[in-house]
């Protein structure tokens, strides 16, 4: 019974309601730092730890918190998670932390954190919250993998900066600014929606 | 009510000192790490500028030797300078100091490498800025950096700027750089903190050389 539950969850939040192609969260950076698998593994990275530990937090502190400042204490508890993540890149990878700049600190607007305490961390326990959390993390990292494989593939012929094309292959200079990640992104989504296992159609309102 | 609305307040209060305090610890403990970090990074740039950048990817720690081997800081009168000398550590090869100034969001840093004469430009370089990414924020390439590299140090003019940046495509004298289009409020700036860093720190130079300090 457990079992099924964590296995739903899972399926959930990397493929049924997954953030990026299924609610469209987490853009802004899903266009930033998508042009170096890299920096997108360490910012998947770092959202799956903020996201898991801020539900957690959320969770353990849901019998207690007021109702009325439960906005406040999720942006206090995600904002301190997030600003760990980005001491720990600034002290131990400073290359990857300045090629994020800013978007690292972004972690804190990212729809998608948020929107996982309010809708499950608040109203779960501890460990099913958590499992959403990496859940959701995970969804996240997966699509901003794949647009990054082939923004780097494309863009810099190279595959987490080993050079993978062949030499005669001219980079698509196009793919490593913003307007690539637009088309990569739109195309990842029309894939999925259109080759990807078919939904249940849900009851249309009258 | 009343009870309760203390309580939201309270609780909030040390919810707020716990993550706080746990922030504040976090960083306390990285805190030298990070210090050392920008450091290296610094140093970088100064080598950069000198012309002795080492390889991309040199560790953090054999950029500190080379550094500390090569590279010799004064500070003086509120300014400060880095002599770069030859590997033997011998010859002088060239002088860096910083270049600062207020860009068209934020402050920029940048370094500037000129040779013992004081006669050319050896390299600039500027590392940190709030510039608009993709227009302003391209100081940092290098072709913008590039354009410097062997120029004259020569004041011109009446006003006796030492670099002016104009229209790309309308560079006629040595001096004269491309700007950057898109990006006039950033080349402005660029061009503004040229010409006051330029003339505040290349006397000073002349006149240390002269007391034979430097």
């Amino acid at each position: 019974m457990a079992t099924m539950k964590s296995r739903a969850i899972f399926v959930t939040g990397l493929w049924r309601e997954n953030p990026v192609f299924r609610q469209i969260l987490g853009i802004c950076s899903a266009l930033a730092v998508t042009n170096l698998l890299v920096n997108t593994l360490i910012m998947s990275l770092g959202l799956i730890f903020v996201t898991s530990m801020s539900n957690v937090t959320v969770s353990i502190l849901r019998g207690v918190t007021p109702p009325r400042i439960r906005m406040m204490v999720q942006t206090l508890v995600i904002a301190s998670y997030v600003i760990i993540v980005d001491i720990t890149l600034k002290a131990y990878l400073p290359d990857i932390s300045q090629a994020l700049g800013p978007y690292v600190g972004l972690i804190i607007t990212n729809c998608i954190i948020m929107g996982r305490c309010e809708a499950f961390a608040r109203n779960n326990p501890v460990l099913p919250s958590l499992l959403d959390g990496i859940a959701s993390g995970c969804g996240y990292a997966f699509v901003l993998l794949s647009v990054a494989f082939f923004r780097e593939m494309l863009g810099f012929g190279t595959f987490f900066g080993v050079r993978v094309m062949p030499a005669a292959w001219t980079n698509w200079t196009i793919m490593v600014m913003a307007p690539g990640a637009f088309f990569m992104l739109g195309a990842f989504i029309w894939v999925v929606r259109s080759f990807g296992p078919k939904e249940e159609k849900p009851e249309t309102a009258r | 009510m009343i009870k309760k609305r203390l309580f939201s307040v309270a609780y909030m209060f040390g919810l707020t000192f716990f993550f706080t305090a746990l922030v504040s610890g976090v960083y306390e403990v990285n805190e030298e790490r990070i210090g050392i970090n920008e450091q290296i990074k610094l140093q970088k740039v100064v080598l950069e500028v000198l012309g002795m950048e080492p390889e991309q990817g040199t560790p953090g720690k054999r950029v500190r030797e080379i550094f500390g081997g090569r590279v010799k800081v004064e500070e003086n009168e509120g300014r400060i300078l880095y002599r770069g000398f030859t590997e033997d550590g011998k010859t002088l090869v060239g002088y860096a100091f910083p270049l600062y100034g207020a860009g068209f969001w934020g402050p920029i840093y940048g370094m500037m490498g000129v040779d013992p004469q004081l006669e050319r430009v050896i390299g600039v370089s500027f590392y940190r800025h709030s510039e608009t990414p993709g227009l302003g924020g391209r100081i940092t390439e290098a072709w913008f950096k590039g354009q410097f590299a062997g120029k004259r140090l020569l004041p011109r003019g009446k006003e006796g700027k030492y670099f002016s940046l104009v229209t790309p495509g309308t560079a006629r004298a040595e001096g004269d750089l491309d700007a950057i289009t898109g990006a006039t409020g950033t080349s402005r700036a660029v061009d503004r903190l040229l010409d006051e860093t330029l003339k505040d720190y290349l006397p000073w130079i002349a006149r240390e050389k002269a007391k034979g300090r430097v």
